[in-house]
């Protein structure tokens, strides 16, 4: 009898809630993956099933990655985003411990402050930007992504960090500061290791917002070697009026793939051994 | 609870982890030392032979994908210049048929290149991105030397562009005249900003079998006709799609000219009078709204510019405005329904006349370039016929000449459903016709004024409102008190 | 025990006396502008002249290739008479809070859900993130098939299940094309508040839940009394970050409806953006996209004095 209780309440508490979202949040990745598998005719063949591929296809996977820079992109993408998540997470935390344990002066306003960039957006931000680019002598390189990512990613990551290191209570830190622990000690040996989980979230959040931006790489970035993906796909997969669907589906399955195989693999190491009792005290 | 990795298991991701920082540390250095080898625009490396290792020229410092370079979508990278010599950069929209890319980049840019030592690069970008990218530069005054310009952008970047009058009159008197469109769309104050290369048409193209099936042999010749028509084709399932909603060409190239063939404009030709509230707009605006009830397919009012393409494909429409690109993909991918593709000029109102929009499709010179008289150099010769005339060939028709001596190019003889793209230019004009093109025709067009009075009206609301309310929009734009 | 409560001994800390460099960053202000500094510099460096720039040319009449003039507050208040200026506004609180609403349920929910200890937990969420890692200018895209009226997948599945006879006009229709572009911006959003909640929920010590359950706690009490004050900070946050970005989002409005139908989903960034570029009046459009800026600032100062009283 305890069995089956315990099985039933799994599967409502669990397993149908779950199964739910995933139909919902890859539902649309679904169609999109099947997409880059159809033929343009089926396509656009009403009568068809559109969740199905009667005559599927790798042309538009051989389309991207032969006839366009995809490879190539991808590899620029990929550089600016690790670059530019571990620069921003590194000053993000530095700037997020002091926000959220010290008390000194003028702790509001920085917090305010950091955040507030965010208020001009980018759509008004790129042409002084471009300026400042422009100046540096950075225009068409992708250090001027470097340089102008962490704009948006260091608040990002400086107040999601804040509130992770809040969540942590303040005991372990002072019992190591009576231990003799410096504050910079107690930062890197006591909180950090316990804000993984934090630290991993806001790494792949940075992460993604770089490998998604558009407008600065679209700006800053001109020679078809040098663009990401976003830029990349959008220049060179839609002319004029004609959309070429299927490579675009195709780029957005190449592009997006990889990173979630990635990002499984670094949450089975990082996360799953966090919530053994760490903390006790 | 989860279980903890084992010790020697965490070491090995930690020096995993190390080993990956470590790496992405190396790479990291690898933008910087691109930016210090100089890779940027303006950098002049001495001889196209090979480039010293730390500072490639083309590539991306990662290690180079061998990509073949046949059929490719977009052509290749950027030449290495002559000793000394001068580069130029285009700013260009990725054409629709990418043999006109092709040609440029490797017939037309090389002959250039040999003739006179100056390399140009093509900087190809989506349609929907060149304005972003020409305001930047013209706002940072730096990037591209010349640029493609669209609509009347001549007009709304006048003070940015060089005056290439000498160009432009030498072009006209040697091949044959402009048409009164050309002249329209690039010559701001008496001055030429920019030379019109062709025009993007956009007509009625439409199914001429299921207009054959409700007797419609030839295309209605009327407005009120092709309401008619129209509402018979709708009951049998092939309803009309005209776009009407928030894109950039698909909807403002029926909409304006089916304005002025009522007789109606925003404003007269001194661009001080609003004329948009008027008998002749109401009658305009009521045929839309009966169009829409009778004849259209609902959708229309939330397209963008792709979504007719993919409407005629998927056989849902009859007949939409576009440009040719429905007919060349059509041959391409939709066999079937091609030979049934018909092409029609807009039909005419009660005035008796019919419109079409100018869509110019032109190359100006940004007056912050440093290379100005190069610039000038290679834009005529550019437009000299033997360059000009089989690239502008390779578009299939998308890009219409603007020179009388192209009247009978070859290509409207291959196809001649292409006709209309060519007869329309005759009657074309820009938007905020009668006045001169400038910038508050352009804030009209950004504000969707036109298009959003029509599509309210079709929603339902009343023509003396949604006429007055858009009225008032263009008061305020033209800054008439 | 006493290794476990201070893990920082395991680690290796060195304690003990440090000097007088040492001394001077123990000193509370000193360690926190120290930490800040890199950070605050770069802001400073890199953000502040394009923010005074932008502040500056939304009171002139700065147009594209021409020369500006200062006009005060001319801008704003043409806005302000501007009814398109009032729809977008209207659109934009539609949008803002319908989205961060269902985002901020739907991923709370999924976060408690995916808390739980179950087999390819780690595929799972991984699949989870894909909505937020696809490029957004490429999802859009296929929102655009997914919603259009005659291909919409939606629809056929709908009709073919017999609950309609007729797919909905999604993008053709005003109030169907905000329910769509919410509908959109949810779905790529969720994994954002899920992922970090989940982060935050594993934070928590798992002996602070049998504690609660050994004084007698019932689940949904330990839920309020235990779960919810331990995300409080995390869930500000975020909740913070989704809406500045949801109420200047841009692209997914920008490709999917362009503002329309009639400006039923026009947006701030959209219409801003549409006026800068396409009409060249970069003075009007900075105006308007700073007309984002008060909304904003309040929620964020709301939250900075929620954060720090709560210390």
């Amino acid at each position: 009898m305890v069995g089956t209780h315990t099985w039933r309440v799994r599967t409502l508490r669990l397993y149908l809630p779950l199964a739910f979202f995933l139909l919902l949040t890859l539902f649309p990745f679904y169609w999109m993956l099947v997409t880059s598998l159809k033929p343009n005719e089926e396509l656009y063949n009403l009568r068809n099933n559109p969740l199905l591929v009667y005559h599927p296809t790798l042309a538009h996977y051989v389309g991207v990655l032969l006839q366009t820079n995809f490879l190539r992109w991808t590899v620029n993408t990929l550089l600016v985003a690790v670059v530019t998540s571990v620069l921003s997470l590194v000053l993000g935390a530095m700037a997020a411990y002091p926000l959220a344990r010290t008390r000194f002066p003028g702790a509001a306003l920085v917090a305010v402050g950091i955040a507030a960039t965010y208020l001009v957006p980018q759509t008004l931000l790129f042409i002084p930007m471009a300026d400042i680019i422009n100046a540096l002598g950075l225009s068409n390189s992708l250090l001027s992504l470097v340089v102008t990512y962490p704009t948006f990613l260091i608040p990002f990551c400086a107040w999601l960090l804040m509130g992770y290191f809040k969540s942590i209570p303040r005991e372990l830190e002072e019992a190591a500061r009576i231990d003799g622990a410096s504050r910079f000690q107690a930062m890197v040996r006591v909180v950090l290791p316990l804000a993984v989980p934090g630290l991993l979230s806001a790494f792949i959040f940075a992460f993604t917002l770089s490998q998604n931006e558009f407008l600065y790489a679209l700006i800053f970035l001109t020679k078809s070697e040098i663009r990401t993906v976003p830029v990349g796909a959008i220049a060179e997969l839609i002319r004029g009026d004609v959309f070429f669907w299927g490579q675009l589906m195709a780029a957005a399955v190449l592009g997006s793939v990889p990173v979630a195989v990635i990002y499984s693999f670094f949450v089975e190491y990082y996360v799953a051994g966090l919530t053994a009792g760490a903390v006790k005290g | 609870m989860a279980n903890r990795p084992e010790p020697s298991q965490r070491v090995s991701r930690r020096d995993f982890l190390r080993r990956l920082a470590v790496a992405a540390g190396g790479l990291s250095m690898v933008p910087i030392l691109q930016a210090c080898s100089g890779y940027g625009p303006g950098a002049t490396s001495a001889g196209g032979a090979t480039p010293p290792p730390a500072a490639p020229t083309s590539a991306s410092a990662a290690a180079p994908t061998a990509v073949p370079t046949t059929a490719r979508i977009v052509p290749g990278a950027g030449q290495t210049p002559a000793a000394g010599g001068k580069q130029l950069t285009l700013l260009i929209e990725s054409a629709f048929v990418k043999e006109f890319d092709d040609y440029f980049t490797s017939t037309l840019a090389p002959a250039y290149q040999k003739e006179t030592g100056v390399v140009v690069n093509y900087d190809p970008v989506s349609v929907g991105s060149l304005q972003t990218k020409v305001t930047a530069a013209i706002e940072t005054k730096s990037g591209p030397d010349l640029g493609v310009l669209e609509f009347n952008w001549a007009f709304l970047y006048d003070d940015a562009l060089v005056d290439v009058s000498d160009i432009g009159e030498n072009l006209g008197k040697q091949y044959g005249g402009w048409y009164d469109a050309a002249r329209e769309a690039c010559v701001v104050n008496g001055k030429w900003k920019a030379i019109p290369i062709g025009n993007i048409g956009e007509c009625h193209v439409y199914r001429k079998d299921w207009f054959d099936e409700v007797g419609a042999t030839t295309f209605p010749e009327t407005w009120d006709e092709l309401l008619e028509v129209g509402a018979k084709l709708k009951e049998k399932g092939h309803p009309l799609g005209l776009t009407m909603g928030h894109g950039f060409g698909d909807n403002h190239s029926w909409e304006y000219p089916l304005l002025w063939s009522f007789g109606a404009h925003e404003v007269d030709e001194t661009a001080r009078k609003v004329t948009l509230d008027s008998p002749e707009t109401e009658k305009a605006v009521e045929f839309v709204k009966t169009l829409f009830q009778k004849a259209q397919l609902p959708d229309v009012l939330g397209w963008t510019d792709p979504s007719n393409n993919k409407a005629f494909f998927g056989e849902q429409i009859s007949d939409t405005v576009n440009a040719s690109s429905i007919l060349t993909v059509a041959k391409r991918d939709f066999p079937n329904i091609a030979p049934n593709i018909g092409i029609a000029l807009n039909p005419k109102g009660p005035t008796g006349q019919r419109y079409h929009m100018t869509n110019p499709w032109s190359i100006g010179i940004f007056n912050f370039s440093p290379n100005v008289e190069e610039a000038k150099k290679f834009l005529a010769w550019l437009n000299e016929q033997p360059h000009f005339q089989p690239w502008i060939d390779a578009s299939q028709g998308y890009y219409v000449a603007y020179l009388h001596a192209y009247d009978d190019d070859p290509i409207w003889k291959q196809e001649p459903r292409l006709g209309p793209y060519k007869e329309q230019v005759a009657s074309a004009h820009l938007p905020g016709w009668p006045a001169a093109p400038g910038r508050a025709a352009s804030e009209s067009l950004a504000k969707y004024v036109i298009v959003d009075m029509f599509a309210k009206a079709a929603q339902g609301q009343p023509t003396k409102s949604v006429i007055s309310d858009a009225a008032a929009q263009i008061k305020q734009i033209y800054n008439i008190s | 025990m006493a290794v476990r409560s201070r893990p920082y001994v395991a680690a290796g800390v060195r304690l003990g006396q440090p000097g007088w460099v040492g001394r001077l960053f123990e000193h509370e202000a000193v360690f926190s502008w120290a930490m800040l500094a890199p950070a605050v510099l770069f802001l400073l460096a890199f953000v502040a002249y394009p923010f005074c720039y932008g502040l500056y040319i939304s009171m002139t009449d700065l147009a594209t290739g021409r020369a500006a003039h200062f006009v005060g507050l001319r801008n704003f208040i043409a806005n302000t008479q501007d009814p398109a200026f009032w729809q977008v506004t209207r659109n934009t609180f539609i949008y803002t809070g319908g989205a961060t609403v269902l985002k901020l349920l739907g991923g709370l929910l999924l976060a408690l859900v995916m808390n739980q200890q179950f087999r390819a937990k780690n595929a799972v969420r991984a699949a989870f993130l894909l909505p937020w890692i696809v490029p957004t200018v490429l999802s859009a895209i296929a929102w655009m098939w997914i919603f259009d009226p005659t291909f919409s997948v939606i629809n056929w599945v709908l009709v073919h299940l017999g609950l309609v006879a007729r797919g909905p006009a999604w993008l053709g229709d005003g109030n169907l094309a905000m329910v769509a572009v919410i509908i959109a911006n949810v779905w790529r959003g969720i994994p954002f508040y899920a992922i970090t909640l989940l982060a935050a929920l594993q934070t928590i010590p798992a002996d602070l839940y049998e504690a609660a359950a050994i004084d007698g706690a019932s689940p949904s009490q330990r839920f309020v009394h235990v779960t919810i004050p331990f995300l409080k900070p995390v869930l500000a946050i975020v909740t913070m970050f989704s809406v500045i970005w949801t109420f200047s989002d841009f692209q997914l409005v920008y490709v999917l409806t362009g503002g329309g139908p009639a400006n039923a989903t026009n947006l701030f960034a959209t219409y801003a953006f549409n006026l800068a570029m396409g009409a060249g009046q970069l003075g009007q459009g900075a105006s308007i996209a700073l007309s984002m800026f008060p909304p904003l600032l309040l929620v964020i100062l709301a939250l900075t004095l929620y954060l720090r009283r709560s210390d």
